[in-house]
């Protein structure tokens, strides 16, 4: 994978119990906010998606996922640090896809710099999908 | 002057050329856009971006040789 901001298939638990352990060199962190998205059984006339195959422009992700990074920094002082993984290729129903988290000093920040993490990775990320049935 | 450029394809449109790659030759986004419908009619369905070199293309852009398009349909990440 030429971004780290991109796995290869789903995020599964043990990729996330590691990402947490990321944020535990901090003791002034106290507080840690996550977001993970979750592929979705949604129903197109009829058919069911089993899973979603997700594409990147890799070299584009990278480049703005640390702008990302850098604007979330930026707007929340308070922000320590800035987590963002999204998956590419086969991501089963009920599998994650999508693992945000930002470590803080205070819940204010964090929270508020979790949800605009996730607005711009859904906005800036040259990320495709395509619904498996 | 027309510039040999590579064009990458991404999600619908990389399905609408049949193809992931492929060189034109254009001296600028806004007729390399042209040629590219034209040559793929289902891509004028398609309301894609162009990044040229990794940034996002807001108004035209003149190319140069070996600069690097690359055609984004609505993202869908997240």
């Amino acid at each position: 994978m030429k971004s780290r901001y991109l796995t290869g298939g789903p995020i599964t638990p043990v990729l996330i119990s590691e990402l947490m352990t990321l944020g535990n060199n901090d003791p002034g962190a106290g507080a840690v906010s996550v977001f993970i998205g979750r592929v979705r059984d949604d129903d197109y006339d009829g058919r069911r998606v089993t899973a979603i195959e997700y594409s990147a422009y890799e070299d584009m992700v990278e480049k703005e996922a640390e702008e990302i990074v850098r604007t979330v920094r930026a707007a929340f002082s308070d922000v320590r640090s800035v987590l963002i993984v999204h998956s590419k290729g086969i991501v089963k129903a009920g599998e994650a896809s999508l693992f945000i988290m930002i470590t803080s000093g205070h819940r204010d920040h964090g929270t508020r710099a979790c949800r605009h993490t996730l607005e711009m990775v859904k906005e800036k990320l040259p990320i495709w999908k395509k619904e498996l049935f | 002057m027309a510039a040999e450029v590579k064009v990458l394809y991404f999600g619908a449109a990389q399905e609408a050329a049949g193809r992931a790659e492929e060189e034109f030759r254009a001296g600028d986004t806004a007729s390399l856009r042209s040629q590219i419908v034209s040559k793929y009619p289902a891509m004028a369905r398609i309301p894609f971006r162009m990044a040229l070199n990794k940034t996002i293309v807001k108004e035209d852009s003149g190319l140069k040789e070996n600069d690097i398009i690359a055609i984004l349909p609505p993202f869908q990440g997240g």
